[in-house]
Formats: structure tokens, C-alpha cells, sequence
């Protein structure tokens, strides 16, 4: 019988699952389009497929820089400690996505993307952090993930601010 | 290493906590006293209240007087209200039992607003030089980067329990937003 329920812990072979990551970088990418002074349904579609763009790049960029910057603890866990890292690291933005619906939909704040790049930020640092407790050595297995992090970030709040 | 931990200035623990601070969490936390990290989130509070009452003050909303209240309630907010929100984290992860007191999540959860210290002071220092509107970009937005070491310190009380710590977290956020949301309405 399951005692340990909730914890991260997995069995080894089991594929790492990122439909959470996916589902949180939807979420705030439907919550976009009603921060504009006006809705259109072409925002709506442009800006959930933004954000799954950013959330792609968010999870591939990050098990790739990993890998690449590990490839001793890669050749060990036969290529998934990354997957496994970003899996647990991305699962970091589910507070952050709902609070934003709270925010927008309860307190009309309008203000969804400092909650997205938070997100984003602490996601990215987490995988990180992640790495390191599978046995990586040195800061910048949490340096260069929250420098991918800025990056995306900054470049979905300039694309967003392009929106109709 | 160990020692040097041990040794680390607070202020250089406080840092940790907006650079690593599952770290942190892990290594450095029994030596902060408790009432150093109230103290912390207290003076993020009330800064970042003040700067609530200062966007309300500038749009005509409230009175000085209500300005005070607003600061007032920031410091209750971030002592009482963080040790209170600390405690129900501790009790709901189970911590004692893995040998965490309660003085440590009240000391982890204070100095986890570490970095919503520095947007509340880079907030003040724009909204009194510019007269910009910085509650919610900075406030928020500081509040908001106490949710790392918020959901660290709990997978740590709860034993590395990613799902619940998640949950918690979210929980806590949302009180914190909420009331400071309710509490601004207040002050009005």
C-alpha cells in the first residue's frame, strides 16, 4: 500500500509528465487577454499559443542546458535526471498561476504577467535547485536556468505588450 | 563548512534566502533568531503598506490619518500575521515530528520576505522620488518572491512533500494577497 502519497519521490523508468507545466502556462496565457482594455478572441488565441510557446522553450531549454552542463550524472541516470529535475522544479508555478486567476478574476487586478514571470523565475531556480540535490555540483545549475528564466520571461511580457 | 555556515553573518543568511534558499532552508535557519526574521517581514509589511496608503493618499482616496492606520496594520500584518501564518503552516506539515520547532518556521517563514524587503525599500524610493503608483508592481511583486522560500521552508517541514507543499503554499499566498487586498479596503 501507497504511505508516502504526495511525495515527490518516483520509480525509476517512469517517464516525467509535464502536462501541470503545460496546463499552468495556459491558464495564464487565457488570464492575458482580459487584462487588455477590450477582449477579442483573436488575443485569446494568440496568447495561449504564446505562453505554450514560452512553456516549451521554458521545460526543452532547461532539461537541454541541464544534460549539457551534467553530462556525468546524464550518462548515470541514462538522460532522465534532467526531465525528472523540471518536472518537480516546474511544478513551482502552480501557486503562482492560481493566484493569478485570483487576482484577475477576483480582485480585478490586471496584472498577470508579474505573477507569469514569477512564475517562471521560481520554476526555473527550482529545477535547478533540483539538479543539485541529484548530485550536480555548483551555482550554475540555479544561475543559468533563472538567467533562461529572466530571458523567456522578458521576451513573453514584450511579445504580450505586442497583443491586439 | 559547516562552521562557516554557522558563522555566516545574518544579513548574508537573509541574502541566501532570495539567492538558494532551499539552502537555506536546510542549512542555515536554526541560527537566526526568530524575532530577527519578524523583523524582516514586519519592515517588508510595512513598507509595502505604506506605499498602499501612499497610491491611495495621492489619488485622493484617504486621509493622512488612514495613511498611519494602513502602516500600522503592514506591521501587524508582518509580525503577527506571518508568525500566525508560520504556525498553522507547522502544524498542518507535521513538523514537529521531524524535529522542526515552532520557532524555526516562524524564523524560516519571516526571513523569507527577505526579498520583498528589497522591492518594499526600491518601491519607497520610487514612489517618494517619482510619485510613481508602486503598490502593486513592487508590493505585489515582493510578495510574491516570498513564495520560494515560503514553499521551501514547507517541502522541508512536511519531508520534502512536493504535491502538499505546493498546496500549502498556494494557500498561504492566497491569504497574504487576499488580506492585503481586504486590509487596503479597510484603511479606506
Amino acid at each position: 500500500m501507497e504511505m508516502n502519497l504526495g511525495y515527490a519521490g518516483k520509480s525509476s523508468g517512469q517517464r516525467a509528465n509535464f502536462w501541470p507545466t503545460y496546463l499552468c502556462f495556459i491558464t495564464l496565457g487565457i488570464l492575458i487577454p482580459f487584462t487588455k482594455p477590450i477582449f477579442q478572441g483573436v488575443t485569446l488565441i494568440l496568447s495561449i499559443f504564446l505562453a505554450l510557446i514560452v512553456g516549451l522553450l521554458a521545460v526543452n531549454l532547461s532539461i537541454m542546458l541541464f544534460n549539457s552542463g551534467n553530462p556525468d550524472l546524464r550518462v548515470a541516470s541514462g538522460g532522465q535526471f534532467a526531465r525528472e529535475a523540471v518536472e518537480n522544479g516546474m511544478l513551482f508555478m502552480i501557486p503562482f498561476t492560481v493566484l493569478a486567476v485570483l487576482a484577475q478574476l477576483l480582485l480585478n487586478w490586471n496584472a498577470v504577467m508579474p505573477f507569469a514571470s514569477a512564475a517562471i523565475m521560481t520554476a526555473c531556480a527550482t529545477a535547478g535547485a533540483e539538479v543539485m540535490k541529484k548530485g550536480a555540483q555548483g551555482m550554475k545549475n540555479v544561475l543559468i536556468p533563472s538567467g533562461l528564466a529572466f530571458l523567456l520571461s522578458t521576451g513573453w511580457m514584450m511579445l504580450v505588450g505586442l497583443l491586439p | 563548512m559547516n562552521k562557516l555556515a554557522t558563522e555566516a553573518p545574518r544579513w548574508k543568511t537573509a541574502l541566501n534566502m532570495v539567492i538558494n534558499p532551499g539552502e537555506a532552508v536546510k542549512s542555515q535557519m536554526s541560527k537566526v533568531p526568530w524575532p530577527y526574521s519578524i523583523l524582516v517581514s514586519g519592515l517588508s509589511f510595512t513598507l509595502f503598506f505604506m506605499q498602499t496608503g501612499l497610491d491611495l493618499l495621492r489619488t485622493g482616496q484617504i486621509e493622512t490619518a488612514a495613511v498611519i492606520l494602513i502602516i500600522l496594520l503592514g506591521l501587524l500584518y508582518g509580525t503577527a500575521g506571518i508568525a500566525l501564518l508560520a504556525v498553522m503552516s507547522w502544524a498542518l506539515s507535521r513538523a514537529g515530528k521531524r524535529g522542526y520547532t515552532v520557532d524555526w518556521a516562524i524564523s524560516a517563514f519571516g526571513l523569507g520576505y527577505s526579498a520583498t524587503l528589497v522591492y518594499a525599500l526600491t518601491g519607497l524610493l520610487f514612489s517618494l522620488a517619482f510619485g510613481w503608483k508602486t503598490a502593486v508592481a513592487f508590493g505585489v511583486t515582493g510578495v510574491l518572491w516570498a513564495l520560494r522560500p515560503t514553499l521551501f521552508t514547507i517541502k522541508q517541514m512536511s519531508g520534502e512533500r512536493t504535491a502538499f507543499s505546493v498546496a500549502l503554499s498556494t494557500l498561504c499566498g492566497a491569504i497574504l494577497l487576499l488580506g492585503w487586498a481586504l486590509l487596503g479596503r479597510f484603511g479606506v
